[in-house]
């Protein structure tokens, strides 16, 4: 009755990655569906422990969706990483597809420690405090930890490498198709043609429904694809090299699933055909295949499909089990793991870009007036903090306005989104990327709140502004202005824009539309960035500037 | 559309003279144009002598003041023959709802839509540039992809370079090339669909303005010359027709508002652009000739801006 665990978990394995690529082409705006499309994330119970540890507070939407893969954990040990975890299955199927062939997988035993080892310096960097402060500084923002755990969580990485390469890829392939059927549609022969012109109209339709407005821009696209490509690539040293011996998730889920009831058992039937042991998707097994180890094992069952005398399977009694074998880790090196964890800590914190101005106003730092964080950010620390640069904010923006940082703000920023509005705006009644963070380091907020979530000011360099600079009949900045920030100053006879700083969110239509070639007369700077500000300061700040001004309201019923 | 009239001698060598033949024209390198210029400039100064008529349709339903101000131009048939390809061009600028006032209202873009297909147009497409992203998003707000695909059309939000062509503008002071919707090189047909607004740097956007929805660089025309820009592309692409959208009109924060409106439930129409928007003007009790881009098409000979010189019809 056990044979067949192996093909069921196959159709898992491949129902979930389906689930995980349907979910992540579902983040759009506007939404397509009510469930969350980062569900995966949710549910990763690394993600919601560092999120909590490292920003010092009971999360409980975190808690609710991490919930099933822990009590999975704890009767079946690994299952996850063999059943559901989209990561498992893209290595499974590359391994597959590629022929990587891992050698035999006993010979690389102590390796397997390693990702305990990072699970443990990344609790570290959780726990210690993110930065030392001046008393002024300390009292704007929250005490929070530091997290590195964006660097080796296996859902984050691979939602990373589907939005910042599968994305733009896929986007660009799409888009030279839509081209050259619009070409075709433009042709003298298919206009001839009423029947062909017919055809073609469906699928061009089709093809707008899929294809962005224009390509899709990511920098550390390239960066990511190799770590990923690495990841697979390792499988040619041993099979699942990733999951055997470094993922801190599938050591979390192995320490929990140590009270699993749940047993391999072999009986004596056993002749010791070694098949299992060369089978084992992990190396869990020993040369003994009566003895395997517990916290290795991601419940594959391929040991069992593939005994030929059918001697291995499940039980829940201790006594039939087969013997495990411990995974024994060193003290020394876990004290070096914690060492290596703090050092990671102190040295993202140390990195120069992270070096705060004067002000204290925790958002803004030396190394970038551009650091302009999406809507709902929390403040700067606790926001580096608990993000995990899963990248569905940048997957969702329907601008491709949020980008990866990559030295703004230092390298604990790296991977961060910031919104570039050069690329594209913050569209006024888009809402989505507070919705998809799975750490709610973009807490969610709603269309109307954004009207005074400031992400930064805009400001006119009136030497290169047309209007300004050479008199020109030009106020697109004006005219776009979804908030009304801007107004018309008229000097010597010609209209002139000025941006009123209080009202003005950053949003950065303004910057986008602007004629000025190629970086624009108007930008938005991190200047007015009011992370530091309760929403509701922010709020009443918004409405005396309003009542100041002109009376219109910015709410235009959206 | 025919620009026999409006080319002479050059439509006349090939018979019926398609937009589009028209930009190939354009665009080839050994044609000499030098006497071409003037010969078109008698064709228009002939139509101009002919008093152009604007039809002002009032109270009543936002799609029976199209019908009856396309009724009292001659009827839809007029203008769309049988198997013809037609190209509307509505507002649909910014990510605003119809109530704004800010982008045309959707009953008169889908009945421009059902006249037109009524009248046996093979093909009619409704397209814009809009400034706001995403599309998706602003042609949502906008509420015009259903009623106008319902009618009959095919709405496209025109944002990829690939539904455009580099076109250059003979008779252009500003702008000498741009690259525009390629369907308006195509369709035999093309509608103006605009909606009347305020505008922070033109004063009003009306029909001629909205045309600047045709193009993909925008930008260009503010660096080069908004109004000159404007009066060249409306004189070198007129519209067969332009059915004005007054149902409400914005007249504060325009042109995306949102603002102080009116319910003004008019609708203009004619074909001559520049007479369609200095009547449209007078809504709002601005002259026409305070409105530099309206000038300056007039002088480029690309309508009549004197109001004592229209024929006004109200139905």
């Amino acid at each position: 009755m056990y044979k067949r665990l192996r093909a069921a978990r196959r159709v898992s394995q491949l129902l979930f990655l389906a689930a995980f690529v349907l979910l992540f082409a579902l983040a759009t705006f506007p939404p397509k569906t009510r469930i969350p499309v980062d569900l995966f994330l949710r549910a990763d119970p690394l993600i919601a422990m560092s999120a909590m540890v490292s920003l010092r507070k009971l999360i409980f939407p975190l808690v609710w969706y991490a919930l099933p893969v822990v009590v999975l954990s704890l009767f079946l040990g690994r299952a996850f990483c063999g059943w559901i975890c989209p990561m498992g299955t893209t290595i499974d199927l590359c391994e597959r597809l590629f022929r990587i062939r891992g050698r035999r997988p006993s010979q690389a035993p102590p390796w397997r420690r390693v990702k305990f080892y990072v699970l443990i310096a990344l609790v570290v960097t959780m726990l210690l405090p993110a930065a030392h402060r001046s008393a002024k500084e300390w009292a704007l923002t929250d005490t929070v930890g530091v997290s590195a755990v964006y660097l080796m969580d296996p859902i984050a990485l691979l939602t990373r490498t589907f939005t910042l390469v599968g994305l733009p890829v896929s986007q660009w392939g799409l888009g030279m198709t839509r081209d050259v059927v619009t070409e075709w549609s433009y042709a003298r022969f298919v206009e001839d043609h009423p029947l062909l012109d017919r055809a073609l109209a469906p699928i061009q339709t089709g093809l707008s429904m899929v294809t962005r407005d224009s390509a899709v821009y990511f920098r550390l696209g390239l960066l990511s694809f190799v770590v990923f490509a690495g990841i697979v690539a390792a499988g040619r040293y041993a099979r699942r090299f990733w999951c055997r011996n470094l993922c801190p998730l599938g050591a979390l889920l192995g320490v929990l699933g140590k009270v699993s009831p749940v047993k391999l058992a072999v009986s004596e039937k056993c002749t010791r055909c070694m098949r299992c042991v060369n089978e084992c998707k992990v190396g869990a097994i020993s040369e003994d295949p009566h003895e395997y180890s517990g916290p290795e094992c991601i419940a594959c069952y391929s040991c069992i499909a593939v005994c030929p005398e059918n001697a291995v399977s499940l039980t829940a009694r201790r006594e039939h089990a087969g013997r495990e074998d411990e995974v024994r880790l060193d003290r020394r090196r876990l004290l070096e793991a914690a060492g290596f964890g703090l050092a990671t800590a102190a040295l993202l914190k140390v990195d120069w870009g992270a070096a705060r101005t004067q002000a204290g106003e925790l958002a803004l730092k030396v190394s970038s007036q551009r650091l302009l964080r999406p809507p709902g950010a929390l403040g700067e620390d606790a926001f580096v903090t608990a993000c995990v640069r899963c990248g569905e904010c940048m997957k969702v923006c329907p601008t491709n306005a949020l980008q990866p940082a990559f030295g703004e703000g230092g390298l604990e920023s790296l991977g961060t989104p910031i919104l570039v509005p050069r690329i594209g705006p913050c569209a006024q009644s888009c809402n989505q990327c507070g919705q998809v963070c799975p750490t709610r380091a973009l807490e969610p907020f709603s269309v109307e709140e954004k009207a005074h979530l400031y992400l930064g000011t805009a400001s006119i360099d009136r030497s290169t502004c047309i209007a300004w600079a050479a008199g020109k009949q030009c106020l697109v900045c004006d005219e776009a202005c979804s908030y009304d920030a801007i107004s018309q100053e008229v000097v010597e006879g010609v209209e002139r824009p000025v941006v009123d700083d209080r009202i003005c969110v950053g949003c950065g239509l303004c910057e986008w539309v602007c004629p000025v070639e190629p970086l624009g007369a108007i930008r938005v700077y991190s200047t007015g960035d009011k992370r530091h500000w309760t929403r509701d300061e922010r709020r009443e700040l918004r409405e005396q500037a309003e009542q100041e001004s002109t009376g219109v309201s910015p709410y235009p019923g959206l | 559309m025919d620009l026999g009239s409006l080319h002479g001698k050059a439509s006349m060598s090939r018979g019926r003279m398609t937009r589009r033949d028209f930009m190939q024209w354009a665009l080839g390198a050994g044609l000499a144009v030098s006497g071409l210029s003037e010969l078109s400039g008698k064709g228009s100064a002939a139509e101009a002598a002919a008093q152009p008529t604007v039809v002002v349709a009032s109270a009543k339903k936002p799609a029976e003041l199209v019908r009856a101000a396309v009724d009292a131009l001659g009827g839809m048939g007029k203008f769309v023959k049988r198997g013809q390809r037609v190209l509307v061009k509505p507002n649909i600028g910014w990510a605003r709802k119809p109530e704004h006032a800010a982008t045309t209202n959707p009953e008169v873009v889908a009945e421009v839509v059902r006249l037109c297909k009524a009248a046996g147009a093979r093909e009619i497409k409704v397209m814009d540039h809009s400034v706001d992203v995403p599309d998706a998003l602003v042609l949502k707000m906008s509420g015009i992809k259903g009623p106008a695909e319902k009618a009959g059309a095919r709405v496209i939000m025109a944002s990829s370079a690939g539904l455009y062509e580099r076109v250059s503008l003979r008779r252009a002071k500003a702008l000498k090339s741009t690259d525009v919707l390629r369907d308006l090189g195509r369709a035999d047909v093309f509608i103006n669909v605009p909606i009347a607004k305020v505008h922070n740097a033109t004063v009003l956007t009306l029909g001629c303005k909205n045309l600047m929805g045709a193009v993909l660089d925008r930008g260009a025309w503010h660096r080069s010359g908004l109004d000159q820009c404007i009066a060249d592309f409306v004189t070198q692409f007129p519209p067969d027709l332009v059915i004005l959208d007054a149902v409400r009109i914005l007249l504060t924060n325009g042109p995306k508002g949102p603002g102080r409106t009116e319910d003004k439930r008019l609708v203009v129409a004619g074909t001559d652009p520049v007479a369609v928007d200095a009547y449209s003007a007078s809504l709002f009790g601005r002259s026409a000739e305070k409105i530099g881009h309206l000038r300056l098409a007039h002088a480029m000979g690309a309508g009549e801006i004197d109001l004592s010189r229209i024929r006004v019809k109200n139905v």
